[in-house]
C-alpha cells in the first residue's frame, strides 16, 4: 500500500518535471538591475551582410536598453540547435535563440522554448502583435500557442535568367505562371541553348523541406495530417509525379543539388526556385553577366499556390523572471519595424510586419528601388506554414520523406511506390 | 664499376646504363603526374582567392586582374589572425602533448613487458575506433564543469593522447635495438635517462613526422571548436573558413583567400619538420 | 660489423631473455607512472563516455535534464539495422576500402622508396608537393574538388569536353559518384601515408643495404627482401587504418558533398550511422549508432591486430 502510494508520488513528480511550467513566475515590468542574456544566432555565424546587419540591430538594442548585456553565441545553422541542445544539457540555459522552423515542435516540447502566451501579460502581447501578418504568426505556433516570432524568412520565388530565356526564344517578360509554362520554357532552354533548363531548390541539405512542402501543398497535398503521414497520399504524390515527369522530358536538369545555387549564379540555369535570401548574391553575380528576373512561384494550373516559409523564428527559453523580461525585450526590439526593415533591406528576408513596405520611413524607398521583391511580397497573402514533424524520431522521418522523394524525382522506380515504403517506414516512428 | 654503397647514391645495375635511364625516366614522369595532380587544386584555390568577384566563376588559368580585396575583406571582416593564432597554439600544444604522452605510453609498452601489456595494448588500440560524435556532447558537459568552455585550454586537453601517436611510435620503438638498451641500463642509467638521452634522439624521423600528423589533425579539428568556442575571437580557422558559407550563398572569393591563409602555417612547419624525416639518424650497426 | 646473415637468423628470444626475467620480477611502478598520462586522458575523455553511450543506447530520450528516459531495449538498434539503406552502405564501404588501398597504401609506398634513391634536391621536392594536398582542409578540399568537377563551369569537365569525351556527371551520376568521392579521400591520403612510409624507410638500418648491395643483391631484391619485410609494419598499420578508418575519412567529403547521394551511392556505414544517430537530437539512436560503428569496427580491428602480430617483422 505504502509502495504503491511511492510509486505513485515518483510518477506524479516525474511527470510534473516533464510537462512544461504552466504557470511562469510573472516577469517584471521594467529591467532594473544589469542583466546578461545569451542571443543564438547563426547570421552572426557567417561573414556577410547578415552578419552585418545583425551586429548593426543588437548595438541599437544594447544602446536602448543599457541595463542589458546580450551575449552572442555564433553557430552555423545546421547546428544551432545542437548547440542550444548541449548547453541546456550543460547548465547553461540559453535565452534566446534564432533557429529554424524545421524543429519547432521539437522546441515547443522538448527543448523548453516559452510559449509567449504564458511568459506575457495578454495586452502587452497584443500590442507587440499587432500590425502582424496574422498568417506570419502562424508559423511559429503549436497547438494555439505561439513559441517563435518568425524572424528572418522568406518564401519561394522563381528565378530566371532573361538572356536565356531571350536565346531560347521565349518572352522574357512574360515568366512561367504554371509548372506546365516551367516544364515548356525548361524544354526550350535546354534545346536551344544548351544550358540547364530548369532546378528547384528543394533537394538540397541545407534548405530543409520547405520548397519541397511549398510544391506538394501548392497541389493540395501535405506531408502530414495529425500524426498520420499522407507524403505519399494523391495530391503530394502528384505533385512528386510532376517533377519526375519533368526530368524525363529534359526540362528538369540533373544537377547536384548542393550547386544548383552557383549554377544558376554562373548564368548555366535558366529557372531556379528558390529563396529569397539568395537575392543578394545574384543581383552581385549578374550584374553584368545577365539579366536577372524574379516571377512569383508557380502553380498546378488554377489552384492558388501556397509558398512556404524558410528561415528562422526567434525563441525565448529562459526562465529566471529577470532574464525573460531582458529577453523579451530583445524579441521585441528584432521584431520591430525598425528591425525587419534593417533584415529587409540589407539581407533580403521578408518583413513580418506588411504596414512598413509603403512606408517612406521604413522600407518605402527601398521597395521603390527594387521593385523586383514585389514577386516575394505578393506571395505573403497565400503564406503557409511549413509543416513540422511531431515525435522524439522526428528528423529521421523527415529523412526518410526526402530520401523518398530525391528517389522517386531523379530514380528509375515508380514514384508512388517510393514514396509509399518510405512513408510506411516513417509512420512506424510516429508518435 | 663504382662501388660507392652509400643508400643515397643509386647503384648503376650490372645490366648496362639505359635500363637504368629508362628506370629513372619512369620515375620522374610518375612523380610529376602525381605532383600536377596533388598541387592543382591548390594552385586554382590560390587562382581564384586573386581574383575580383565578378570573375570568380570564370575558367581563365590566371586572373585578368589579380587583387587582393578578398584577404583584405577576409582580414577585416572576421578576426583571422587571431584565429591563426590560436589555431596554431593548440595545434603545436596538441601536437607536443601528444608526442610526450604517446612517448611515455610506447616506452613502458616496449621496456617492460607486464602482463598487463597486452591489455593495455589493445584498450589504448581500441579508443581509436571509438567515433568522436559518442563523445562530444559527455565531453560537452566535463568541460563545462571544469570551466573550459570558450578556452584554447579545453580545446587541448581532450586531445591530448592519441592512440595513433602511442601506436606510431610503439612500432618505432620495437624496431630499436635492444642490445643499446640492455648496455645503458647494466651501465646503471635509470629509465628517464634511457629514454631521453638514447630513445629518443633515434626517433627523429618517426616523431618528426609524428609531429607533422598531429599538427595536421589538430588544425583541421571542426566538430569539437564548433561545440566549444563561443565567441569568433577564442576559435580556430576552421570556423573562420566556415563563416563564407552560408545558405545566402557562400563567398567563394574570400572562401578562398581565407582557405590559402590557413594552409600557410601548416606548410611552414611541414618544411621545417620534413628534413627530419628524410634524414635518418640512426647510428649505423654495432660495432 | 654483424654479418646480415646472421643477424636475421638469431633467434628472436636471445633477445628476449631479459624481458623473461624481468616478467618474473617484483611489480614496478615505474611503466605504470609512463602510462599514467596517457591512459587518465583517454579514460576521462573517450572510455567514461563510451560506457554511458552503452548504457544510453537503450533508452528513448532527448538528453535534456527535464526529460524523462524510456527504456526501448533493443529497439534502436532494431531501428537501425532495419534502415533499408543499411546494404547499400554496407556494400559502399567495401568499396570505399578497397577503393582506397591504392591511394593509401600501394601508390605512397613506392613513391617513398623510389624517391628514396633520387637526389636530394629532386626528392625533397617531390615529397613537398605531394604533401600539399594535406595542408589544406577538408571542407577546402571538398568544396575545391566540387568546383573542378562541377557539370557546367568546372575545370575538369571543360577539359574533358575539349578532348572530346563529353560530360560526365562526377557527382551527380550515381555511377560515377563513389568512384570520384574515393579519388578525393585517396587524393588527400597519399601525402600522409608517403610521409609515414618516409619515416619509415629512413629508419631501416642503412648497413643491411649496403651490405646486401656489396653481396650483388639487384635493386628489387633488395626491396623485397629487406625493405619491404622492414617496411611491413608500417605496410600493416596503413592497411589497418585502411580498413578502419577508410569510411571514417571520406565522411568529411560526403558531408560536404553529396549527402550520401545521388540516390545512396556514395553513402557508408559511417555516414549512415551519422545521419540517423548523430544528428537526430535523440540519445537513443545516437549512442546505439556509435556502438554499432564501435563494436562493429572493433571485431575487424581484432581479426587485424591478429594478422599484424603474425606478420610484422620487428628488427631488434
Amino acid at each position: 500500500m505504502l509502495r504503491r502510494t511511492t510509486l505513485k508520488l515518483m510518477a506524479t513528480l516525474a511527470a510534473a518535471a516533464v510537462l512544461p511550467l504552466g504557470a511562469f513566475a510573472e516577469m517584471p515590468a521594467t529591467i532594473d538591475k544589469p542583466v546578461t542574456i545569451s542571443f543564438y544566432n547563426y547570421n552572426l555565424a557567417s561573414a556577410g551582410i547578415g552578419s552585418e546587419a545583425t551586429k548593426e540591430l543588437i548595438a541599437g538594442f544594447e544602446k536602448k536598453f543599457p541595463n542589458v548585456k546580450v551575449e552572442t553565441v555564433a553557430v552555423p545553422p545546421n547546428e544551432i540547435i545542437n548547440r542550444v541542445q548541449a548547453d541546456i544539457v550543460a547548465g547553461k540555459q540559453p535565452d534566446v535563440a534564432q533557429l529554424t522552423f524545421r524543429d519547432l515542435i521539437f522546441i515547443a516540447s522538448d527543448l523548453g522554448g516559452n510559449a509567449l502566451e504564458d511568459m506575457v501579460s495578454p495586452e502587452e502581447l497584443k500590442d507587440h502583435l499587432a500590425g502582424m501578418i496574422p498568417k506570419g504568426l502562424e508559423l511559429g505556433k503549436v497547438d494555439g500557442k505561439t513559441y517563435g516570432l518568425a524572424y528572418t524568412f522568406s518564401t519561394p520565388v522563381l528565378y530566371y535568367n532573361g538572356d536565356l530565356f531571350k536565346q531560347a526564344g521565349l518572352d522574357r517578360n512574360n515568366p512561367p505562371k504554371t509548372w506546365a509554362d516551367v516544364d515548356i520554357a525548361g524544354k526550350a532552354i535546354k534545346e536551344k541553348t544548351g544550358k540547364n533548363g530548369f532546378f528547384p531548390g528543394a533537394y538540397g541539405p541545407s534548405d530543409g523541406t520547405f520548397v519541397y512542402q511549398a510544391i506538394v501543398m501548392s497541389n493540395g497535398g501535405k506531408v502530414r495530417d495529425g500524426n498520420k503521414l499522407t507524403f505519399a497520399d494523391k495530391n503530394a504524390a502528384e505533385a512528386v509525379k510532376m517533377l519526375r515527369d519533368m526530368v524525363d522530358s529534359g526540362a528538369h536538369a540533373r544537377i547536384d543539388p548542393a550547386s544548383g545555387s552557383d549554377t544558376f549564379a554562373a548564368g548555366n540555369l535558366g529557372i531556379f526556385v528558390y529563396t529569397t535570401a539568395t537575392l543578394g548574391a545574384y543581383k552581385k553575380a549578374a550584374k553584368g553577366k545577365f539579366d536577372l528576373r524574379i516571377a512569383p512561384m508557380p502553380s498546378f494550373g488554377e489552384k492558388p499556390t501556397a509558398p512556404t516559409n524558410s528561415g528562422s523564428a526567434l525563441f525565448v527559453f529562459s526562465k529566471d523572471p529577470d532574464k525573460q523580461r531582458a529577453a523579451y525585450e530583445l524579441l521585441k526590439y528584432l521584431t520591430s519595424k525598425e528591425a525587419y526593415t534593417i533584415i529587409t533591406s540589407k539581407i533580403g528576408y521578408l518583413p513580418l510586419r506588411l504596414d512598413i513596405v509603403d512606408d517612406p520611413n521604413y522600407l518605402g524607398p527601398w521597395v521603390k528601388e527594387n521593385p523586383m521583391f514585389r514577386a516575394n511580397l505578393e506571395q505573403l497573402n497565400r503564406l503557409t506554414a511549413t509543416v513540422a514533424l511531431p515525435g522524439p524520431n522526428y528528423r529521421q522521418v523527415e529523412k526518410m520523406m526526402m530520401d523518398s522523394v530525391r528517389e522517386a524525382v531523379f530514380g528509375k522506380g515508380d514514384p508512388d511506390a517510393t514514396l509509399k515504403a518510405a512513408q510506411d517506414q516513417g509512420q512506424d516512428l510516429m508518435p | 664499376m663504382t662501388t660507392d654503397a652509400s643508400p643515397d647514391r643509386p647503384l648503376l645495375p650490372s645490366t648496362g646504363l639505359k635500363d637504368g635511364s629508362i628506370r629513372r625516366f619512369a620515375v620522374h614522369a610518375v612523380m610529376i603526374v602525381l605532383s600536377f595532380l596533388s598541387i592543382f587544386p591548390i594552385y586554382w584555390m590560390i587562382v581564384t582567392s586573386l581574383r575580383p568577384e565578378n570573375e570568380i566563376f570564370s575558367t581563365s588559368l590566371w586572373p585578368s586582374n589579380p587583387s587582393l580585396e578578398n584577404y583584405v575583406f577576409v582580414l577585416t571582416r572576421i578576426p583571422m589572425i587571431g584565429m591563426l593564432v590560436n589555431t596554431t597554439i593548440v595545434s603545436a600544444a596538441t601536437a607536443v602533448l601528444q608526442v610526450v604522452t604517446g612517448l611515455f605510453a610506447a616506452y613502458a609498452l616496449v621496456r617492460w613487458r607486464m602482463r598487463l601489456s597486452g591489455v593495455i595494448h589493445g584498450l589504448i588500440a581500441l579508443s581509436w575506433l571509438v567515433p568522436f560524435q559518442v563523445t562530444m556532447i559527455p565531453n560537452y558537459v566535463l568541460a563545462s564543469r571544469l570551466g573550459l568552455l570558450d578556452t584554447l585550454t579545453g580545446l587541448i586537453v581532450p586531445n591530448a593522447a592519441h592512440a595513433f601517436a602511442i601506436l606510431l611510435l610503439y612500432n618505432a620503438m620495437r624496431s630499436f635495438p635492444t642490445e643499446i638498451l640492455e648496455a645503458a641500463r647494466i651501465d646503471g642509467a635509470n629509465s628517464w635517462r634511457i629514454l631521453w638521452q638514447i630513445v629518443v634522439p633515434n626517433m627523429g624521423a618517426p616523431i618528426a613526422s609524428l609531429s607533422i600528423i598531429a599538427f595536421i589533425s589538430a588544425w583541421n579539428e571542426y566538430f569539437w571548436p564548433l561545440l566549444l568556442s563561443r565567441k569568433p575571437e577564442n576559435s580556430v580557422v576552421q570556423m573562420g573558413l566556415q563563416m563564407f558559407m552560408s545558405q545566402e550563398g557562400n563567398l567563394w572569393g574570400p572562401l578562398m583567400a581565407a582557405a590559402a591563409l590557413a594552409s600557410l602555417p601548416v606548410l611552414v612547419i611541414y618544411l621545417v619538420l620534413q628534413r627530419h624525416v628524410i634524414e635518418s639518424f640512426m647510428k649505423s650497426g654495432i660495432r | 660489423m654483424t654479418d646480415i646473415q646472421a643477424d636475421l637468423a638469431r633467434p628472436i628470444s636471445v633477445a628476449r631473455v631479459p624481458a623473461a626475467a624481468r616478467l618474473r620480477a617484483a611489480f614496478t611502478l615505474q611503466p605504470w607512472l609512463y602510462l599514467a598520462p596517457a591512459l587518465c586522458l583517454l579514460m576521462m575523455w573517450t572510455y567514461v563516455p563510451l560506457v554511458e553511450a552503452f548504457q544510453l543506447s537503450f533508452y528513448q530520450w532527448n538528453m535534456l535534464p527535464s526529460a524523462p528516459q524510456r527504456y526501448v531495449g533493443l529497439t534502436n538498434y532494431q531501428r537501425l539495422f532495419a534502415l533499408p539503406e543499411m546494404r547499400a552502405a554496407l556494400w559502399n564501404t567495401l568499396f570505399y576500402i578497397l577503393g582506397l588501398f591504392p591511394m593509401s597504401v600501394i601508390i605512397p609506398l613506392f613513391v617513398a622508396i623510389w624517391t628514396q634513391d633520387l637526389e636530394g634536391r629532386a626528392r625533397t621536392i617531390y615529397r613537398a608537393l605531394i604533401f600539399v594536398p594535406m595542408i589544406v582542409a577538408p571542407v577546402v578540399a571538398a568544396i575545391l574538388w566540387r568546383w573542378l568537377l562541377n557539370e557546367d563551369q568546372g575545370l575538369i569537365t571543360l577539359g574533358l569536353e575539349q578532348i572530346g569525351l563529353g560530360r560526365i556527371g562526377f557527382l551527380t551520376d550515381p555511377k560515377y559518384a563513389l568512384a570520384t568521392l574515393t579519388w578525393i579521400t585517396g587524393w588527400k591520403l597519399i601525402g600522409f601515408s608517403t610521409l609515414l612510409f618516409s619515416a619509415a624507410n629512413a629508419g631501416i638500418n642503412s648497413s643491411y643495404i649496403e651490405a646486401a648491395r656489396i653481396d650483388g643483391a639487384s635493386r628489387w631484391r633488395i626491396i623485397r627482401d629487406i625493405r619491404l619485410p622492414l617496411l611491413s609494419p608500417t605496410i600493416l598499420l596503413l592497411s589497418m587504418m585502411t580498413i578502419l578508418f577508410g569510411a571514417q575519412w571520406s565522411f568529411a567529403y560526403i558531408n560536404v558533398l553529396t549527402n550520401g547521394g545521388p540516390l545512396k551511392s556514395t553513402t557508408n556505414i559511417f555516414y549512415l550511422l551519422w545521419e540517423y544517430g548523430f544528428q537526430t537530437m535523440s540519445a537513443g539512436w545516437s549512442s546505439a549508432a556509435g556502438m554499432i560503428a564501435f563494436a562493429g569496427f572493433a571485431a575487424i580491428a581484432a581479426g587485424c591486430m591478429w594478422l599484424t602480430k603474425r606478420f610484422a617483422f620487428y628488427d631488434n
